[in-house]
């Protein structure tokens, strides 16, 4: 099948409407636009699969929704879509498709996949019931992911994000993850860790990582010098690894049995849904992770059946194009108001960077618009005491991203004990919906009579979308996530640009190589510039005295 | 006298049985159910013991031992009331109270269930409050499984938890014929009673435990545990009971008073630390022989066959109640291991938990059930594993491991007859003397 064009006369038509529109509206400040219309919630909220997008603290108007629909239209979203669901090679600079959905679908439609979650069930079940031994016959107690990127980010935020839940049945593992080279992360965890109950998952999809391997060879040498002489049973009791690549996983030294594979269908940061989300697995148990998997499901069939004027991720991936390339908003924060969400900000980075953060099309131009935003973020009531300031007086425009839990699971309990806690609750709430109010209004949400000095005043028009779950479970997040996942398609799809590469991470691991010749004897180092010449000197001199 | 007694505990079954043969007339109570049905329709009993099954029919024949349900009437309202239900169903106690509150007729009740301590205040409470003034005695199970009818009726001493000088007299008439050579009743607050019993369990199990650690520390010594036990079980201010490493303790009584006591501990906000390390070693210690097991095949044991000799938590009972054979064989089957079992009575116990949870084949001969076997783990020590005939056993194994979960064989003598032999805490001892 072939792919839409990206550049048309009609896209161009469409693109060149949405300039105009902005130049007329886009300086309108938030307040005005809620002054003129009683109905404005109503009309720029959505909802479904278990969350609210309120982009009603956005600078657009339906007008503006109708004008970038037409520009999606133009970039043939419509085909884009369906060639992701059918598995056409969207991927072009790859020649594969991306089906991370396939994860997530239905057994009789994707029968591999339930195979390998079935795999990863009886792995599951044997470690929470006590049963997975070492190799002196104990129960693992720790288990360590060593994965960096797509391995690390999205089992670490998931695992955190959802950890108040626990298996219905059974003794979940502490689990623990290493992702850092420099081994400042693996060594104190292995001081602490008791190397006869110790499990360690070693995920990589390509078993080619260094910053994986050389943390899997340092546990691996950890465990074979505290039990010698074991036959080969460290190998065999102590270590897993999950990987598209089975024969390298088998020429490491995993064991068959200890394996679980995923596909290359799957990109590194689409990953969580597979066998590399085993931490999330172990954290809340098989079944709620298959609650996280129906989440996501929730909404690959919201993405695919739903009108476009109601679609989640196609509204919240045209609202960015709207900052980023008609009002020049470079920047966006992810502000979780919940600490469960921690590592979320993270996730996201990666996801939307990694995959956006690109400037050729498929035709092999240059783009001439911006693509993906810089993007950061942090637990939003621990960024109010940091970046804050800069949102609500510095000079950088900076789209907001609320993300909030309307309940709480555990306020449902009875008992006095938990009254404290709803009324954490209740306070973060407040401060969420406070700052996204101050930053749309600025002076217009504070009393009328009061008279400020230049240096209190708020300008506000900080443009915010705030994302409200019913409540943090695993479905509500496995569909948020997938939300994610397909707005950053629709980004691309109008940017013109392949989401589901990252070759601007490739040549900096093989330079590396040619530095660590540097670093070891000086040699070599004639070719490099003279900064880099005088850094690897220099600390190749404090390395020898 | 008339006694009722109420519950369907195995200290029920031996004082209805032994206060039978002493001439009273005893209405026992059940609750309805599985052990009802079959102790009444079949006559078949509720626990196996030495002497205890022929007792009850004896009992039963001679017309001075009724068997009825929770619910059902007798004659007439006995005088006295026996309660030993089963832990954690103080619901039962409480309906038992309200029909002796109603009666009237009742001059003592006697409650002998292993409760949370201060329960049998709980009950005097309630009667008070009913307007009875029928005084609670608190008499603690204190029977051993496996000698339970014998510790019944020659005791070493008993514990009698009373404040009522009637209830006093009335209850040492009814204890009369087992407090004969010498007076063994020691008189107590209830409450004071109910804790001796608990804390007479948490200090046994702390042994066992603390002999465990230390079996561990002899196998990496190299040296022989009994030594050990011996040695120290001769200083007096210790003693030779409970001295024994072993694959950890079990049975429904023991196991559950030292969580009683540890809840309790915890509810006074005092921290059970010793006794939850004394509970979480022999947990550990009931997977002890798994893992020598796969020690000794480097994990690789897939597809293996296993033999337990023994699956009651202790001799001369079919109880299998929180033992170590249940440990063994989950871990056994969680690693595809194809296991064998014998025991001389517990095997339908055995059989009963198993149903629905795994495969597991029960054999009637110790020989059968090793054949083609890779290890044969000793779990119980009946008496009449203690001297095999080593050839047939060795002809019979596969691969020729012992491992003795009672420390019951002699580590030299097994392993002269080309048996791997290992054994709790028994590591292999130097040779005497170097030689040259």
């Amino acid at each position: 099948m072939d792919f839409p064009r990206h550049d048309t006369d009609t896209a161009r038509a469409a693109h060149q409407a949405l300039r105009e529109h902005a130049q007329q509206t886009g300086e309108r400040h938030l307040a005005a636009l809620f002054e003129d219309d009683a109905q404005r919630f109503e009309r720029l909220s959505r909802s479904g699969c278990g969350l609210l997008a309120d982009i009603s603290k956005q600078r657009l108007t339906t007008e503006t929704l109708s004008l970038l629909s037409e520009l999606a239209r133009a970039r043939g979203l419509q085909s884009w879509i369906e060639c992701l669901f059918k598995g056409e090679d969207v991927n072009w600079t790859e020649q594969r498709p991306a089906m991370h959905w396939r994860l997530r679908d239905t057994k009789d439609r994707a029968p591999d996949v339930h195979a390998q979650l079935a795999r990863m069930e009886r792995m599951v079940d044997r470690i929470l019931r006590g049963q997975w031994r070492g190799c002196e016959g104990d129960a693992i107690t720790d288990v360590v992911n060593v994965g960096v990127g797509g391995s690390d980010l999205g089992p670490l935020m998931a695992s955190f994000a959802l950890s108040e839940q626990r298996p219905p049945r059974g003794h979940r593992p502490r689990v623990h993850f290493v992702s850092s080279m420099d081994g400042s992360q693996v060594a104190p965890l292995l001081q602490e860790l008791n190397p006869a109950t110790t499990l360690i998952v070693v995920s990589s999809k390509s078993f080619t990582t260094v910053d994986t391997l050389t943390n899997a060879a340092t546990a691996r040498g950890w465990l074979e010098r505290e039990m010698p002489g074991r036959n080969g049973a460290v190998l065999r009791c102590h270590f897993v690894g999950i990987s598209a690549q089975p024969e390298r996983m088998s020429r490491w030294g995993i064991h068959e049995d200890n394996q679980l594979q995923f596909w290359e269908w799957v990109g590194g940061r689409y990953s969580l849904w597979s066998a590399i989300g085993l931490p999330i697995a172990l954290t809340i148990g098989m079944q709620g992770f298959r609650e996280l998997l129906a989440g996501a499901h929730d909404m690959d069939r919201h993405f695919q059946d739903t009108p476009w004027q109601d679609n989640l991720p196609v509204m919240m991936g045209l609202v960015d194009v709207w900052n980023l390339n008609f009002l020049n908003i470079t920047a966006r924060a992810v502000l979780p108001y919940d600490g469960r969400l921690k590592h979320l900000p993270s996730y996201v980075e990666q996801l939307e960077m990694e995959s956006n953060g690109k400037s050729v099309t498929r035709a092999g131009e240059n783009v001439t618009h911006h693509t993906c935003p810089v993007i950061w973020g942090e637990v939003g009531p621990n960024a109010q005491h940091a970046f804050y300031q800069l949102l609500h007086q510095g000079t950088q425009p900076v789209a907001c991203e609320f993300i909030v839990a309307a309940r709480h699971d555990r306020l449902n309990a009875d008992g006095s004990e938990f009254k404290q806690l709803e009324d954490q609750h209740q306070l973060t709430l407040a401060n969420c919906l406070a700052q996204s109010r101050l930053l749309a209004l600025g002076e217009h949400a504070l009393p009328a009579d009061l008279e400020l000095p230049a240096f209190k005043r708020y300008r506000g028009n900080q443009p915010s979308t705030t994302l409200m779950l019913d409540e943090l479970s695993p479905r509500h997040l496995g569909s948020l996530l997938a939300l994610y996942e397909h707005k950053v398609f629709v980004q691309a799809v109008l940017w013109g640009i392949n989401p589901f590469d990252q070759w601007g991470v490739e040549m900096g691991k093989v330079i590396a190589t040619d530095m660590i010749q540097v670093l070891e004897s000086g040699q070599g180092g004639d070719n490099l510039d003279a900064s880099s010449r005088a850094l690897a000197e220099r600390a190749r001199r404090l390395n020898q005295d | 006298m008339r006694i009722d007694l109420f519950g369907d505990t195995l200290c029920a079954q031996v004082t209805a049985a032994a206060l039978a043969q002493s001439g009273h007339r005893v209405n026992w109570y059940l609750p309805t159910g599985r052990v009802d049905q079959a102790l009444r329709d079949q006559g078949r009993v509720l626990y196996q013991e030495p002497g205890l099954a022929e007792l009850v029919a004896q009992q039963r024949d001679a017309g001075r031992l009724r068997c009825l349900g929770f619910n059902e009437q007798g004659d007439a309202p006995a005088p006295v009331v026996f309660l030993a239900l089963q832990p954690g169903t103080f619901d039962q106690a409480r309906a038992v109270v309200d029909r002796v509150a109603a009666g009237s007729a009742c001059r003592l009740l006697v409650n002998q269930s292993t409760f949370p301590v201060g329960s049998s205040e709980k009950l005097q409470a309630r009667l008070i409050k009913a307007g009875v003034d029928t005084p609670v005695a608190c008499l603690p199970d204190t029977l051993q499984e496996g000698m339970a009818l014998q510790t019944f009726t020659r005791p070493n001493h008993i514990l009698l938890g009373c404040n009522d000088d009637a209830a006093e007299v009335l209850i040492r008439e009814i204890l009369r014929p087992y407090n004969r050579r010498r007076d063994v009743i020691q008189v107590m607050q209830p409450r004071e009673a109910e804790f001796a019993k608990l804390a007479i369990s948490g200090m046994l199990a702390t042994r066992l435990s603390y002999m465990n650690d230390m079996a561990l520390l002899a196998e990496a010594l190299g040296v022989d545990i009994d030594m050990i036990r011996q040695g120290m079980g001769s200083d007096p201010r210790i003693g030779e009971a409970y001295l024994y490493a072993g694959c950890g303790f079990g049975g429904p009584g023991f196991s559950s008073d030292v969580m009683s006591l540890t809840d309790t501990l915890r509810d006074k906000r005092i921290s059970a630390e010793l006794l939850s390390d004394v509970l979480r070693i022999n947990e550990r210690q009931k997977e002890v022989l798994f893992r020598k097991f796969w020690r000794h095949f480097d994990g690789d044991v897939k597809g293996r066959r296993v033999t337990l000799w023994g699956a009651a938590f202790k001799p001369n009972t079919d109880r299998i109640d929180n033992g170590p054979a249940l440990s063994l064989i989950e871990a056994l089957w969680a690693q595809d291991v194809d296991v064998h079992v014998h025991d001389p009575l517990a095997m339908p116990e055995l059989q009963r938990w198993a149903n629905g949870h795994g495969e597991l084949t029960c054999h009637d001969d110790p020989y059968q059930a090793v054949r083609g076997s890779d290890a044969l783990m000793v779990v119980t020590e009946w008496k009449a594993y203690w001297s095999p005939d080593w050839d047939d056993l060795h002809a019979a194994m596969r691969t020729p491991l012992i491992l003795d979960g009672r420390n019951i064989f002699d580590p030299d003598y097994v392993r002269g007859h080309g048996f791997d032999y290992q054994g709790i805490g028994r590591g292999q001892r130097r040779p005497a003397r170097p030689s040259k």
